[in-house]
């Protein structure tokens, strides 16, 4: 896939997974499994990216004796998982001009 | 391999990148290691799911901007005195053409390399032109009764249409090879910065 067009998606996924509740590395990649294969390094870009941008912040929090970063979504975030839905209609509707075209030949 | 000579390679592989930030990262992968293996999985197999140490900080270090290596690099560990920076200073009439000199340099190394390709794709483009003006003018000679030179001109064109097909591809790989090989070479400079300090 396009490497702009997987960034963007990507960066919404991570938002996603921390949309309902606060969450930690390992969980996120493997609540996206099901759905999308992320490596430990690309999420790390991405968290810093989203963290940079305000839409996560990250606390520190013990668990089973040792350290743990847990992420949640800001207001920023929700903003951009939204602009993302309303974004996508436009992206379906390309795609279904694209599928069309093919149809015809 | 366990966890912490995971660990440990991979923070000598970054040394030489801003102190907390490589902490940050080690921290991140330890975090990684411990809940998988919290969920039932071997430390060995936790720590391969990670990957290689090697893949890893490759792309640590393509990510991150040299601006930010160089930075750290040239930062020195404790403060300059006053007659080290008065030194600097009057030194700045040597320093700074080397400077600019190794920029340029690899500037135009840089400028070498692309101008090959372009003069490749000259070459094939002039060949296509040649091509077609041999096929345009071959009719000519059959109108005037002059066969064999409308026929060498055709065979002509057509030969040279032929090369410049196979020369083609190899212009096109030579292109995607170049962007390739300029790539490696940034992260080769970055990590020249990198490597030395371990």
């Amino acid at each position: 896939m396009d490497i702009q067009l997987k960034r963007g998606l990507l960066d919404v996924c991570v938002l996603a997974a921390i949309k309902n509740e606060d969450s930690y590395g390992y969980k996120i990649i493997k609540d996206m499994k099901p759905y999308i294969e992320l490596s430990e390094s690309t999420l790390y870009t991405i968290l810093k990216r989203l963290e940079i941008a305000n839409m996560l912040t990250v606390r520190t929090a013990e668990h089973d004796g040792r350290l743990r970063k847990y992420y949640r979504i800001t207001d920023a975030g929700l903003r951009r998982i939204e602009e993302f839905k309303s974004e996508w209609k436009e992206v379906i509707s390309i795609y279904q001009f694209v599928v069309r075209e093919d149809s015809h030949e | 391999m366990s966890k912490e000579e995971f660990l440990t390679r991979l923070r000598s592989a970054l040394a030489g990148l801003p102190q907390n930030e490589v902490n940050e990262r080690i921290a991140f992968y330890g975090e990684m290691i411990d809940d998988r293996m919290e969920k039932g999985v071997s430390e060995n197999d936790a720590v391969a799911a990670i990957g290689s140490v090697e893949e890893i900080a490759s792309q640590i270090i393509a990510e991150i901007p040299i601006t930010k290596i160089v930075k750290e690099k040239i930062k020195p560990n404790r403060s300059l005195h006053t007659w080290e920076i008065i030194l600097i200073i009057l030194s700045f009439p040597l320093w700074f053409p080397l400077l600019v000199a190794a920029f340029a340099v690899l500037l135009s190394l840089y400028i070498v390399v692309w101008s090959l390709i372009i003069s490749l794709w000259a070459v094939e483009i002039s060949l296509w032109a040649a091509a077609l003006a041999c096929i345009a003018v071959s009719p000519v000679g059959f109108i005037h009764g002059n066969i064999f030179f409308g026929l060498m001109l055709l065979g002509c064109g057509l030969f040279i249409a032929g090369i410049s097909i196979f020369l083609f591809f190899g212009c096109v790989a030579a292109s995607k090879g170049t962007v390739k090989l300029t790539k490696k070479i940034a992260v080769g400079i970055k990590s020249m910065f990198i490597k030395k300090e371990s």
